[in-house]
This record gives C-alpha cells, structure tokens and sequence, in this order.
C-alpha cells in the first residue's frame, strides 16, 4: 500500500492541454474516483499513474518514490482496463500467472496465489478457459483477479464496469465494494459515471477540460458543490439551476418574480453578493409539494413515472424547467398548477460569472484544507 | 380492439424487400443466384481450365482443342526431361520461401509500429514506405539491374531476393499495420504493467494474437513472389532461372509452344493451389480483422 501523490502533473499533446496541472494526494489506502465527461483529461491521468503516458510536467509519487522516468513495470501497480484486456491466446490460469511468472516466482507459490484470488472472486472453474469463452462479467473477474494475485502497492481501474450492462453492472459495483474489504489497497478508479463515483470512491475527483473541479467525499460534492458544473454533474436528476437577484440586505433572493428567502446558513456568504445577480441551484429531491416557507408556483409540464418516485417537470414563468421528486402516488395531474416549498437551507447560490460556490466562510476552508 | 385492426393491416415492404427481384417468385430468386454464380465462377474458372486442357493436347491438337478428343501427358514428360525447367522450378519455390521468411520478420515489425507508434521515426517510415508504394512498379527494374549489376549480384539468389524483400516491407507492412489495428493495444499495456517490457509486450502478447496475420501474410508473399516475373526477367537469366521467366521462353523465334508453356503452367500452378487451399483460411481471417 502506498500514498499517490500528483504534483502539478500536465500532460499536452503537442499545443493541446489534456491535463492542465492537477495536484492531488491520495492517501494511502484510499478508493479515489476521477469522475467527469468524456475528454476531461480523467483517462490520461490514470494513464500517466500507469507510466502508459508520458508526463509533460509536474511529479506523480507512489509510495514516497518519484515514478516519473519508471517503466509500468517497476512502479509496482496493476491495472484493470474497459475492455478487460486478457491475454486472449492464454488460458484464464496462464492470465492470472502472467505477471508473477515475469517476476521468477515459483510455480507452486503462484498456484497458491491463484488459488485464493480465484477463490474471492469465485472464478475457479474458469481457469482452463479462454477469454474468448467466457461472459463479460467473468471476464472483468479474470481482469481482477490478474490484480490481485500481484498484491500491486495500488490499484488502477479504467472505466472496468462500462462494458457491461446495467443489470451485470450494479452487481460488480457491489462486488468491488466486498472486494475493498479484502485486498485493500490505494487505487484510483476512473469513470464517467456519476453512481460509481458516488457509491466506490473514499475520495471523489471531478474533473473537467484537464482541471480539477473538486475534490471531497461523496457527501461533501453533493452537499457543497464547489461550482456550478459540480452541481449539475452530482447527483441525477440534476440540481435545478436558476438565476437570481439578491436584494440590498443579501437576505432574499429573486427568482422568477419571487422572492426566496436565503436561508440561515447561506446569509454570511451571501452578504458579499448583496444586491448582485447570483446563480440558484435546487436539488430536485429537496423540492416537496406543499406550500410552506420559500414557496414557488408552476405548472406541470411533464410527468416521468418510475414507479418509486415521480419526477415532475414544472414550468414557471420564463421557460424555467424545475425538476421535482415526488411520492408516485402523490395526486398530480398533467398541466395542474402546483406549489413546491423550497427549503432555504437546501439552497445552493453560486456566482453569476465566476461560477464558483459562494459557500459559507467555515466550509470552504475546511475543503480547501 | 387498437390492436386486432393494427394487425389486419398489410404491413409496409421492407425498404430492401422492394424492386426488381421481390416480384420474383423465391425459387426463381434462388435459380437466378444461382445462374450469377456459376456465370461469374466459369468467367473465372475459364482461363485455368483452358490452360489444363491446353496442356493435356498434343503440339498438333493445339488450335483444335474444342474439338479434339485426343489427350496425351507427353507434353509433362518433356518438360520433366528439360533440366532448366526443373532447376527454375527448384529456383523459384527457393526464393519464394527464403524472401517469405526473410522478409516476415521486417514486415511484422514494421507493420506493428505502422500501427502503434507515433513520432518522427514512425512518421518517416511511414513516408519512404507510402513513396516507394506510389511509384510504379515498373520504374523499380532498371534502377535494379543496374544496381545488381554493379554490387555483381545480378543473376544470383541474392540479386532477386534483395528487391523481393523491399517489395514485401512496402506492400505488406500495411497489411500487417491493419492486422495489429485490429487487435487491442490494451492487452499490450496490461502486458507492460505486468512486468514486461514494450519489446516483451510486443513478442508475447501482440504477436500471438497476430497469428492469423502471420499465416495470411507469409501466403500472400509466398504467392507473390511465386508469381512474380517482371523482377524475375530483368534480374535474372542462365544461372538462376525462374519458372515464370522459363515459361515464358517457351515463346521463340520458331513460334509458341503452347503446349509445353501450359505443361510448366500447370506444374507451377500446383504449390500455389497447395498453399492456398491450407492458407485460405488464414488469409480470409486475417484479412477480415
């Protein structure tokens, strides 16, 4: 097990930036999650951990030792690729054994290792196969099981699950959670799926356009989003977004012709702003039905039923889309007028032309700590 | 019911179900195909089986073929008996094989970092490959001659072998630069994490995964060479004889023995069918990926 730790790296590919110097320090034994839409430079910071990229500038240490100029090889990692990448013209026993024989281990210590990486990941009457005769998930296990008879300081997870379907994918999430338990060890896992991050990571990563957005446990992104592109990436539905106007004081907020109070925990920050045009983010599963404290009328544009909630998709005013989540039973009707309240403290205000957070003084400073 | 009138409905043809041939009854589709491909197999096949006949024709059968019923094997017999034929024929299967070897291992390479490496060593390759592709092949041979001449390798093995090979690494390493696009470069990079290096990766991962590749492209330079005669008349002549050179010397100031060029045409025909019927299977996978 080993500490990671990414100090300015960049990566450019002739003019063009893919990794625009990214500092990050993942602590030993840690599940880190780099999550962020596609090109975001995710991939190709796993890859340069890996030492399958070249590093334009900056350091990346594992385990206190600088890797920057060490072969894959010699920086003592496994990784677990999208499309598994077996060995196709190997056996599943010759796969797992692939490593540990490149480095001399005997072949009766290397049956023992096998033996009890096939038996976590129960793969044990597959070991005769080929990849080729096996299923996608069975593969992504062999592609585990590679990993973990190396006992690798860290772990490197390239999107492993996004070949598989959703059913087959829900299921090797939890797995990978099980297997946590029993080999741990630091990895870094790459994806652009947002359940993943939120449901792997120690240590959730969002990235966009080569920079770091934030960096926080699965709790604090999705509680304080430091900008407005981390509020809209975390959490599904997306956070409703509108824009608003604070008063004088910096205590009410205009939205769509209505005044919303900004809530307790948001008034300090917010005193700065005063009387400025801000960014009003609601989390649709804050939203209830019902008319008390900050209150927002609307009618009901359209109704997605999924059985154990109901996203209502309410219009107001100017073209403004909320989405809302609701009880599936709850009473609604297409086109009906409704009322939601808007708890002040669920209210996220994030600055019209920067568009970072304004968050409460307290709060940053610890995330940035 | 919505549904029971939705069912009585004609369904809409299918785009592709329309036109000429849906009129058709399905026997008569089928007889039709059936038609166009043994039309197009015996536009084909024509040329080999006119040879075969040609060859099994006396010299004075020869323009009478349609109608003749007498066949004979003397024209085999005499070329057997005729030394230059057979020694071409040893020639010709030798250099075929040796510039199939020799050039394998180039080609495999070249094509591999055709297909994985970027930067100004690949880029360049890329472009003397791309330029001796454009130039015709035709302006390769004197150039050749003389420079045979002048190393004194002209009519030897060497002397044919040299510009074989090149012609293999320029027109087959994009074969093999598509067989390796074709495979994962993920398994080569799991290879590197797993303890080898990039040559390692390349031997024990890429290769083995190229095998149907290797067995297409070593037929394909096989054949080539096999069948070669432009190179074959210009850098070769008595003391290394080439079967499709040798055939064509059939051809003389006394007229056109046609009987005994389709003798030699069928032995030569032989191997080539050989490798082919064991290689095909090969060369259609590799060439599918």
């Amino acid at each position: 097990m080993a500490e990671v730790v990414l100090n300015q790296l960049v990566k450019s590919y002739g003019g063009m930036a893919a990794v625009r110097s990214i500092d990050l320090t993942i602590p030993d034994g840690a599940f880190a999650v780099l999550v962020g839409p596609s090109g975001c430079g995710k991939s190709t910071t796993l890859r340069m951990i890996a030492g399958l990229e070249e590093i334009s500038g900056g350091t990346i240490s594992i385990g206190g030792r600088v890797v920057n100029d060490l072969p894959p090889k010699d920086r003592d990692i496994a990784m677990v690729f999208q499309n598994y990448a077996l060995y196709q013209h190997m056996t599943v026993y010759d796969n797992l054994a692939f490593g540990l024989r490149n480095r001399k281990e005997s072949e009766a210590r290397i049956a023992e290792k096998i033996a009890h990486a096939a038996s976590i990941l129960s793969i044990e009457p597959l070991m005769q196969r080929r990849p080729k005769q096996l299923s996608g998930g069975q593969q992504q296990r062999v592609a585990l099981g590679r990993c973990i008879v190396r006992h690798p300081q860290v772990f490197l997870f390239d999107e492993p699950l996004s070949n598989l379907d959703a059913k087959l994918r829900a299921q090797m999430r939890i797995e990978l959670k099980r297997l946590r338990e029993r080999v741990p060890a630091t990895s870094v896992y790459v994806t652009h799926d947002q359940v993943e991050a939120m449901t792997l990571g120690d240590i959730v990563v969002i990235m966009k356009d080569g920079l770091i957005q934030q960096v926080g446990t699965p709790l604090q992104v999705y509680n304080d989003p430091a900008n407005l592109f981390v509020a809209g990436f975390i959490g599904a539905p997306a956070m409703n977004v509108f824009k608003g106007k604070l008063d004088a004081a910096g205590e009410k907020v205009m939205v769509e012709g209505v005044a919303l109070s900004v809530g307790e925990r948001n008034r300090a920050a917010l005193r700065g702003h005063a009387g400025r045009e801000v960014m009003v983010g609601i989390r649709p599963e804050h939203i209830a039905l019902g008319s008390h404290g900050n209150q927002l009328e609307g009618s009901v544009d359209v109704i997605e039923q999924l059985g154990s909630e109901m996203h209502l998709d309410l219009k107001m005013g100017n073209a403004a889309f909320t989405v809302a989540r609701v009880a599936p039973d709850a009473p609604i009707r297409l086109h009906e007028k409704v009322t939601v309240s808007i708890p002040a403290e669920r209210l996220h205000f994030f600055d019209a032309d920067s568009q970072q957070a304004i968050r409460p003084a307290s709060l940053s400073g610890a995330l940035a700590a | 019911m919505t549904v029971a009138t939705l069912d009585t409905r004609t369904p809409m043809p299918h785009k592709s179900e329309r036109g000429f041939f849906s009129l058709m009854a399905p026997g008569a589709r089928r007889a039709f195909f059936y038609l166009f491909v043994i039309g197009v197999g015996f536009i084909i096949a024509f040329p080999v089986l006119w040879l075969v006949l040609t060859s099994l024709r006396p010299a004075s059968g020869m323009f009478y073929v349609h109608r003749g019923t007498e066949f004979t094997l003397d024209n085999f017999f005499e070329v057997f008996e005729n030394r230059i034929v057979i020694k071409a024929y040893i020639n010709s299967a030798i250099i075929a094989t040796l510039a199939t070897v020799l050039s394998l291992g180039i080609t495999v390479t070249s094509g591999y970092m055709l297909s994985r490496f970027r930067g100004p060593i690949a880029s360049g390759w890329f472009s003397i490959i791309y330029v001796f592709r454009c130039v015709p092949y035709i302006s390769w041979v004197l150039p050749l001659y003389i420079l045979t001449q002048n190393l004194g390798v002209y009519d030897t093995y060497l002397g044919l072998l040299l510009p074989h090979i090149a012609v293999h690494i320029c027109f087959f390493s994009w074969l093999m630069k598509g067989f390796f696009d074709g495979i994962d470069p993920s398994m080569e990079y799991a290879a590197l994490i797993d303890g080898c290096t990039r040559w390692g990766a390349f031997v024990r991962v890429a290769l083995p995964s190229a095998v149907p590749g290797l067995a297409a492209l070593a037929v394909l330079c096989w054949l080539w060479t096999w069948n070669e005669f432009l190179f074959a008349l210009l850098l070769t002549s008595h003391q290394t004889p080439v079967l499709t050179v040798v055939m064509a010397q059939f051809v003389h100031e006394l007229g056109i023995e046609w009987n005994l060029m389709s003798a030699t045409a069928v032995m030569a025909l032989g191997p080539a069918l050989l490798i082919t019927f064991f290689g095909q299977k090969y060369v259609i996978t590799g060439l599918k990926i």
